[in-house]
Formats: structure tokens, C-alpha cells, sequence
């Protein structure tokens, strides 16, 4: 089965073990993630951060893209892409402003015939006909864990994983919708799934600071340090992400990190999607773990893995 | 149709147009109206006056009545909600049927919503045109005579329901108090002191719940549930159910061995689950009837053959495995309903940690910890651990004031109890710390800012205007994060507990029972009052009197204010010979209806019926309220509303439609 498939612009980048893992693992759960012809960037923060509405032409564009080429639904695993696409959909949807100036710029743009390459314009209406979720999202409600169950090759047993939302999947729930955002359980029923424990801890939905990585590092230092001392005081062996940034600046900001606080013992980062792979049988060499500045591969073996040491 | 013309009538119509100070007469030519309707048929006398409401406006309608012979009367003044019930009666002073007063309201409908004088003045004589027509139409009608049962059914037995049956007994009237838990007590007799004078809740509350059960006129149903009422305001049928409590309450004589060999462990409701009680268990040790209960949910089997060890040691032969369910059917005149509140749930405070977290209790849990009688025997332990907490942090408004996510309202006694909390805990541990998160403290009563102002100056409780954003637990301690909005920056605190001070909601275990009785609430859940300010412990429905926290948040004494109400309201229906119904019902016309029976399915009152023998519909005019909505449904003709037929409608609009 095909399925329409946003990676976003960090994954084809820095992060491609993100993109690779997510891949193979779909595969292995027989769908083929295709991507839309042409798809930009989505804006990643601006779009959420300003009034203007031009920066919800690109994610709008996107899933124009997606319905012309008949998909109706897209996927993505990058936090931010998640946000921003799902809640340019929700204000297509329901701001008759919005929608009105967003086609209205959108109209204007080139269609280009792939095999005459003769130009035109004049594009329907976007109006929010494409489903956007996340990939935790279609594999709970799509693929349904007793299929993911059946296909998996090598559960991790209890290896304690926590699970990390940030500050993007969650909120505003109106609009994004995926759970509770002050009780979720999506991240933990996968990882439960996958064999692992699920660690419990307070700070799985603070924010790891996000961009502030470039203009105040010491702040997203901080706030990367607090979240990784609290998995690792509630036991996790590792912490898994969905989001490139938050892997970003808790992954390699971790020498900063062990720089400015000395009692920090340092902690593994992992994508789910790894964690996914692997469990279903994907090569380790695809799971694109030299892209990790903290080690993680020991975490990916056949013999029981030794508790985490660091 | 037949076009309905003015009638011809012997009719004797007087027409008395008020200027309501400039209210009306700024805006309409009142003296024009009068002056236009002289002539119109059957309008005997026209005259206007400046207030017709005043004493000498009403004494002008009884002169005028008398004088003229006047046989029907329009007052041409304010909406019939405010002074209809003024003019009927000055009418029936004047010897007149008070249905032959018709008002017409060229206040509301007219003079407050236009500003052209002239075209206002128009319609004002349209509108008064209109009712000519239906007044010389109108009869005159004896409103209908009821007789009343003079005994009071209380729902619910927390201090409410309690008060409520105490006075309409002391009235002189018997009362059914009604209660689905084994003792009557209710939230208060959970509570270890009371705000602002710290006496103790169950010293002051078991002299109450003694009397209610020693009073000759107050029948005490415990272990009760009301099923279903039926009837109408002075004729209740009421039908109760009994719930088996499988110990005879006249044998027990609460030697407690039931409970000593008793297998099964359960959470014990009164301790909030704080601790524990066995299967079989007396609620606390003053309750009311004392006597033990068996709660068949939790027992291993209501039978010697899976287990019997209660049976076999009661002396008393008091416990019986064979009680069944039993329905009871009781009458009464006037029903009070005092269902009480529930506390916001835990779970619906995620960023408070949920369920999660022992050491985060709501602010009853925190009442029971506090008393004497409670699981720590009034030492402040924490939960988890039992240990001694160093420090508390309080939140007010744990749900309440939340428009975005959580309620709207304020739960309206939290600042106080949160007040008297932290001023206890540091009676108990002056050592400790004490901080209370709070958006506002709300001190509204009598002597409560002063207890307010104890707490931070005397005892020496932290305040920070602030919200709590989350809380998270390192190790044992918790960490309260939040903001202080006087100073902009964020707080983390230490605690070793939380309370929260968590909103008042509707009461969930008699939703279904509100529903079945269509009590009206408002959007939170809470019972609706007839009028918020003037009818404030009354229901809609009559007959229904209402008390307590059903209604909305409130402390005890605004409480037991509401139930004594309530109790003299009821005096207020008992006290009558006989009720008078409305007349204004809609009748079914035997001649003319049908039998399609679509009436019966409009009624909201379930006035109407088929009569199966004869297949026509017939009506229990005590039920109608003439709501008229059989009558605009009916495709016969049968159903005319009295002094509102068709026929008085059509005149009406022709009439006013008439150049």
C-alpha cells in the first residue's frame, strides 16, 4: 500500500536516520511511503509563531499537493511538521479568512505538465480534504498493534525506554487532537507494544528548548539536562524522541550538557522509529545509528543487553 | 375560516391606558390611544392614567369597574409577568372575575423598543384593538381546586436534607428523609472543624442527626433511593426502593463482631479511601441508624456456604442473607431535594499529577486527616509514608475559574476551608511550612476575612498569588511549579504533600434521578432555581423545593439558611386548605376530538391521556400548565386553551392586522 509521506526538510539533513528507520519499518509493515512531487519545507516555527497567514501557504501547498495526487492521508514523524501541517489543515478548515486568503495566494501558482512541461495555473481550493497524522497516530489507528504484533521479529524485553512528546504533539489539543496533553499514553502503548518498559516521569512533555539552541543555548542546555536527569532518575536506559530539534539539543548538546552540569551521567537518545525498525527485523545498519553523538547501538543487540552503564 | 369579525356583544369593556411615567407615554400618545378606542365596539370607558400600578391607579380600575358596571377590563401598560396578578386582584376587589382582565403590553412590545412616536402609537392601538377582541371574548373561570397531602418527602440527608426535615417536622408535618447511603451525615460529617470558629463539624452536626432520627414526625429512610415520582404539587406518589442492608437495624446492637471476623478488606468511602473498612462495617461511629450494614458488592457471597462468619457470630441473629430489594410507595404533598455535591476528579487534573501521586489529596481527604476520628487519629501524616510533612503546598481554585480548561465558576468556599487548613497544620506542625497558591482570596461572610488575616499574620502562612502550572515528584518530595504573578517569576517549591483545593460539581450519583423527576438544571449540572434572586430555593416544577449544595457551592450555614427555607416553603403549601390550579387549561372537546391522540405525545406534563373506551383524550387538569402546546397540535379543533381558543386568536390578529 502506498501512503503519502511529508519527512521534512531536517530529515533529508541532519537527521536521516529519522527518515531511513521510518522507511524500512513501513515497509516491513507493507506500506510504501511515497512523497508528495515537490513538497518545500513547512515553515517549521514561523508559521506557528506569527499572525501572518503567508506562512501557512507552504504546509497548505504541501497538502494541495497530497489530494491532487489522490492521497488522503499524509504522514509525517518530525514533531514540528506534525504541528504545523495539521494546524494549517485545522484553519483551512475552520477560518473562512484563512481559507479565503490562502487559496487566493495559492491560486497563482505554476502547474507544470510532467510530460509536456507546458505551464498553467489555476488550482482548486485546498479546503483541509487531507487527514494529517502523525506516525504513532497510523500505526495505532491504521496499521493496529495486533498487526504490528504479528510482524514483530525482535521485541526489546523490558528494556526502560522514556518516552519524550516535547512540546509539539501534544498542544493545542483542539487542533492537533492526538491525546491528553496532560496524560498521554500514545508513546507509552507503542513502546509497550514494542516490548519495552515505558518509564513514567514528570518531564515528558516540558519543552527541550527548543530553538533557543541557536539564539540562548544555555537555556535549551538547561532545559535538555532537566528532562534526561529526570528519565534517568526514573530508571529509563535511553530516551525516545519523534522530533529532529528535541534530538537535536538533547543528543548532541550532551557534552554541554555533562559541561555545565557535572552530576549528569549522560543518557542515549533514540528515534521510535528506530526502536520500530529494529523490533521488526531491519538491518542494523539501516537504523542510521552513527548519526548518534551519545552511543546507542548497544541498545540494538540480538543477546540481552547488559543494563545501561554510563 | 369563517372571518372573525367584531363581535357583536353586550359586553361591557374598559380600556385603561398607563404612561408608566415617560416609560410608555415618552414614547406613545397615550391620551391618543385612549381617545381612539372610545369608539371602538364594545369598549365602554377609556381613560389613562400615569401609573396605573399605584394605589390610586388601582383604585380608579375598582371605582370605574363598580361605577360603570364594566364587565371585563384591558390594561394597557407592562409585560403580565410583572403586575397581571396587581390588576386581578384589584379586579376581583371590584366583584369582577379576575380572567376577565386582559393586559396588553405596549411597554416591552412597544414604547422600550421604538423610538417613532407615531408609528409606536399605532401599534400601540393595534395592539390594544387585539385584546378588545379577546377580552370580549373571554369567561370567567374558578381556578381549580386541589387537595393536599400534608407530608413532606426531603431527598438526601447531609446537614440540608437534615435541617430541612427537622423544621418541616417541627412544623407540625411528617417527613420521609430520604438517603442512599447507610447514615444520614453527608459530606459535613466528613469534615474535622468548620470555618471561621474551628468547632468541631461532628460536635456540632450529631445532636442534628440524632433529633432527625428521635423525632416522632421524621421517618427515616437510609439504605433508600427514591425510584420515580409521579403526580402533581400537593399529590405526590413516590415510589422508593429499598436497598437490602442485610442487618436487621432493630436487632443490631453494634457489638462490632461481624466486623472482627469479617475476611474482606475494602477502602473505606468515609475515610475518602484513605483506610480501610470489611465488608461489613458501621460508617463511622455516630452514624445514624447505628447500626451495621453489609455491603453485598464487597462480601464473598451473602451465604454460610462461601463464607457465613458474620452470621455465625451475631448473637443478635441480627444479620440476614435473605433481605431483598423492596420497592415502597409513599404519598406526599411537597418534595425537597438536597442531593448535595461531589468533589472534581483527580484524574480530569493531569498537570497535577492525576491519580498519580499519594501525596497529592483533594481537600476532604485532607478533612478526614485532619480529624480526630480520621485514618491518622488527627496527626497530619502524609499518605505514601505516613509520614509527619515538614511542608504543604494548598492550590485554590484546583479546577475552578478555569474557562479554558477545567470550570468556569468558583467553587465559592475553598479559600476559606484552605485557610483553615493551613492555619490547622500549623497548630499541628509549627514547624512546618504552609504556602498557598491562590488567584484571589475571596472572604466574603461574616468574621471570615478576619480568620483570613489570622492565617497569614498570626499563624504565619505563606501566600503567593499565583497558579500552579504542574507538579512532579523527585524521589519522595513533590515540586510544585508555578508562577508568582506579584513578582513575575517562577516558583519551584518543595513539598511533602499537596492539597488541592478542588471544585464543587454536580452531584453524579443522581443525574439519572433528576432526569426521571425533569428537575431543570443549568449548564453545570446543578439544580436551576425558579428565579435566581426572588424564588431562589424553589424548582420550576411545583411542588419541588430545593436546598444545599445541589444548587451550587455554598458553606454549611448558607446551606441550612437554603433548608430552613425550603421547610418554610413547604409550610407555606401545607398551610393551605386546598392549591388552586390555573384554569387556563386546555380541555379536550369530546365532540370534536379524535382519538389521534398527537396531544398526548406534546404534553410535557403528562396531563393528558386516552380515555381507551370511549377513544377520546382526556385531561387531568391539575397536571396542565397550559403551556398550549396540545393546542396548537391538535388538527380537531378539540383542544382550546380556555380565554386563549382559536377563535379568540384569530379575532385577535384580525383586528390588529385590520386598517
Amino acid at each position: 500500500m502506498k501512503i503519502h509521506y511529508y519527512p521534512g526538510c531536517t530529515l533529508k539533513e541532519k537527521t536521516t536516520a529519522l527518515d531511513l528507520s521510518t522507511r524500512e519499518a513501513m515497509l516491513r509493515l507493507d506500506v510504501e511511503l511515497v512523497e508528495p512531487e515537490g513538497w518545500s519545507c513547512c515553515g517549521a516555527e514561523y508559521p506557528l509563531t506569527e499572525e501572518k497567514i503567508i506562512g501557512l501557504a507552504a504546509p497548505a501547498r504541501v497538502m494541495r499537493q497530497v489530494r491532487d495526487e489522490g492521497g488522503d492521508v499524509l504522514i509525517t514523524t518530525c514533531s514540528f511538521c506534525y504541528a504545523v501541517l495539521k494546524r494549517t489543515n485545522y484553519a483551512l478548515k475552520n477560518d473562512a479568512l484563512k481559507h479565503k486568503r490562502i487559496n487566493a495566494f495559492l491560486k497563482d501558482d505554476i502547474k507544470i505538465n510532467p510530460l509536456t512541461k507546458e505551464k498553467t495555473t489555476g488550482f482548486e481550493d485546498y479546503n483541509g480534504e487531507v487527514k494529517v497524522l502523525h506516525l504513532l497516530e497510523y500505526l495505532r489507528d491504521y496499521v493496529g498493534p495486533p498487526k504490528i504484533k504479528s510482524r514483530l521479529k525482535r521485541p526489546f524485553p523490558g528494556l526502560k525506554i522514556a518516552p519524550y512528546y516535547g512540546c509539539r504533539l501534544l498542544r493545542p489539543q483542539k487542533e492537533l487532537g492526538l491525546d491528553e496533553p496532560d496524560n498521554p499514553h500514545i508513546f507509552e502503548e507503542f513502546l509497550e507494544l514494542m516490548g519495552c518498559t515505558a518509564v513514567d516521569y514528570p518531564f515528558k512533555q516540558e519543552c527541550c528548548g527548543s530553538y533557543l539552541s541557536v539564539s540562548l543555548p544555555e537555556a535549551a542546555t538547561e532545559a535538555s539536562y532537566r528532562i534526561l536527569r529526570a528519565a534517568r532518575m526514573n530508571g529509563a536506559q535511553a530516551v525516545a524522541v519523534t522530533c529532529p530539534l528535541c534530538f537535536y539539543n538533547m543528543d548532541k548538546r550532551q557534552d554541554a550538557i555533562r559541561e555545565s552540569f557535572l552530576d549528569f551521567g549522560g543518557l542515549p537518545v533514540l528515534f521510535f522509529t528506530q526502536i520500530l525498525a529494529w523490533a521488526l527485523g531491519v538491518d542494523k545498519s539501516a537504523l542510521g545509528l552513527a548519526e548518534h553523538a551519545v552511543p546507542a547501538a548497544h541498545l540494538f543487540e540480538d543477546k540481552p543487553r547488559a543494563e545501561v552503564t554510563l | 375560516m369563517t372571518k372573525p369579525q367584531t363581535k357583536k356583544t353586550d359586553k361591557r369593556v374598559g380600556l385603561f391606558v398607563c404612561h408608566c411615567g415617560v416609560n410608555i407615554a415618552g414614547v406613545v400618545d397615550v391620551e391618543k390611544v385612549a381617545q381612539v378606542m372610545k369608539d371602538y365596539p364594545g369598549v365602554s370607558f377609556s381613560a389613562n392614567y400615569v401609573y396605573m400600578c399605584s394605589d390610586p391607579g388601582q383604585q380608579m380600575i375598582i371605582d370605574t369597574i363598580k361605577e360603570k358596571k364594566l364587565d371585563s377590563i384591558i390594561i394597557a401598560a407592562c409585560s403580565p409577568t410583572l403586575h397581571e396578578k396587581t390588576f386581578q386582584e384589584a379586579a376581583r376587589l371590584a366583584g369582577l372575575n379576575p380572567y376577565q382582565i386582559e393586559i396588553a403590553n405596549i411597554r416591552e412590545q412597544d414604547s422600550w423598543v421604538h423610538t417613532d412616536k407615531d408609528k409606536a402609537t399605532k401599534k400601540a392601538i393595534r395592539i390594544v384593538k387585539g385584546h378588545v377582541e379577546k377580552a370580549i371574548r373571554n369567561e370567567s373561570l374558578e381556578p381549580i381546586k386541589v387537595d393536599v397531602t400534608r407530608r413532606a418527602l426531603v431527598i438526601g440527608g447531609g446537614i440540608s436534607g437534615i435541617q430541612a426535615a427537622l423544621d418541616v417536622a417541627d412544623h407540625g408535618y411528617e417527613v420521609l428523609l430520604v438517603e442512599k447511603n447507610p447514615s444520614i451525615g453527608g459530606k459535613m460529617i466528613q469534615l474535622s472543624e468548620t470555618f471561621p470558629t474551628l468547632d468541631c463539624s461532628q460536635c456540632i452536626m450529631t445532636p442534628k442527626m440524632v433529633e432527625a432520627s428521635r423525632h416522632p414526625r421524621i421517618k427515616l429512610l437510609t439504605y433508600h433511593e427514591v425510584e420515580s415520582v409521579s403526580g402533581f404539587v400537593g399529590n405526590f406518589k413516590v415510589r422508593i426502593k429499598r436497598k437490602p442492608r442485610y442487618v436487621d437495624a432493630t436487632l443490631c446492637n453494634l457489638c462490632g463482631e461481624c466486623e472482627k471476623v469479617c475476611p474482606q478488606v475494602v477502602p473505606d468511602e468515609f475515610n475518602m479511601g484513605l483506610s480501610f473498612r470489611k465488608a461489613v462495617y458501621l460508617p463511622f461511629p455516630q452514624a445514624v441508624p447505628g447500626t451495621y450494614t453489609l455491603d453485598a458488592a464487597n462480601c464473598l457471597g451473602l451465604s454460610p456456604v462461601r463464607c457465613g462468619k458474620c452470621k455465625d457470630v451475631c448473637d443478635k441473629k441480627a444479620i440476614d442473607y435473605d433481605m431483598k430489594e423492596k420497592i415502597i410507595e409513599e404519598d406526599v404533598g411537597g418534595i425537597i431535594i438536597a442531593t448535595g455535591y461531589d468533589l472534581y476528579t483527580m484524574q480530569a487534573l493531569g498537570e497535577y499529577g492525576g491519580e498519580k501521586y499519594e501525596d497529592v489529596i483533594n481537600g476532604l481527604e485532607f478533612e478526614r486527616i485532619l480529624s480526630a476520628s480520621g485514618p491518622t487519629g488527627g496527626v497530619i501524616r502524609r499518605p505514601s509514608d505516613g509520614q509527619v510533612p515538614k511542608s504543604i503546598v494548598f492550590v485554590q481554585c484546583s479546577g475552578s475559574r478555569d474557562t479554558e480548561k477545567h470550570l468556569p465558576y468558583c467553587s465559592k468556599i475553598c479559600c476559606m476551608y484552605t485557610a483553615k487548613h493551613s492555619m490547622l497544620y500549623k497548630h499541628r506542625v509549627p514547624d512546618g511550612q504552609a504556602t498557598v497558591f491562590y488567584i484571589d482570596v475571596r472572604t466574603g461572610g461574616k468574621a471570615f476575612d478576619e480568620f483570613y488575616q489570622r492565617t497569614v499574620e498570626e499563624d504565619k502562612v505563606l501566600y503567593i498569588r499565583g497558579k500552579v502550572s504542574k507538579i512532579i515528584k523527585e524521589g519522595d518530595t513533590l515540586i510544585v511549579w508555578g508562577v508568582d504573578t506579584l513578582t513575575g517569576k517562577k516558583v519551584e517549591i518543595e513539598a511533602d504533600m499537596v492539597v488541592l483545593a478542588m471544585a464543587m460539581v454536580k452531584a453524579d450519583g443522581v443525574q439519572d434521578l433528576l432526569k426521571r423527576l425533569k428537575i431543570s438544571t443549568d449548564i453545570h449540572g446543578f439544580l436551576a432555581e425558579a428565579h435566581p434572586k426572588l424564588r431562589p430555593v424553589e424548582s420550576l416544577n411545583a411542588g419541588f423545593f430545593l436546598a444545599g449544595c445541589a444548587l451550587g457551592p455554598k458553606d454549611i450555614p448558607e446551606a441550612v439558611s437554603q433548608a430552613s427555607a425550603a421547610a418554610a416553603k413547604i409550610g407555606d403549601l401545607f398551610s393551605q386548605k386546598e392549591l388552586s390550579h390555573e384554569p387556563t387549561v386546555v380541555p379536550a372537546d369530546d365532540e370534536k376530538c379524535s382519538g389521534c391522540a398527537i396531544c398526548i405525545t406534546m404534553c410535557p406534563y403528562g396531563a393528558r391521556s386516552m380515555d381507551k373506551e370511549r377513544g377520546v383524550v382526556v385531561v387531568n387538569e391539575v397536571l396542565c400548565e397550559g403551556c398550549g402546546a396540545c393546542a396548537a397540535a391538535c388538527p380537531c379543533g378539540a383542544a382550546q386553551q380556555r380565554n386563549q381558543t382559536d377563535e379568540q386568536i384569530f379575532a385577535m390578529v384580525s383586528a390588529m392586522l385590520r386598517e
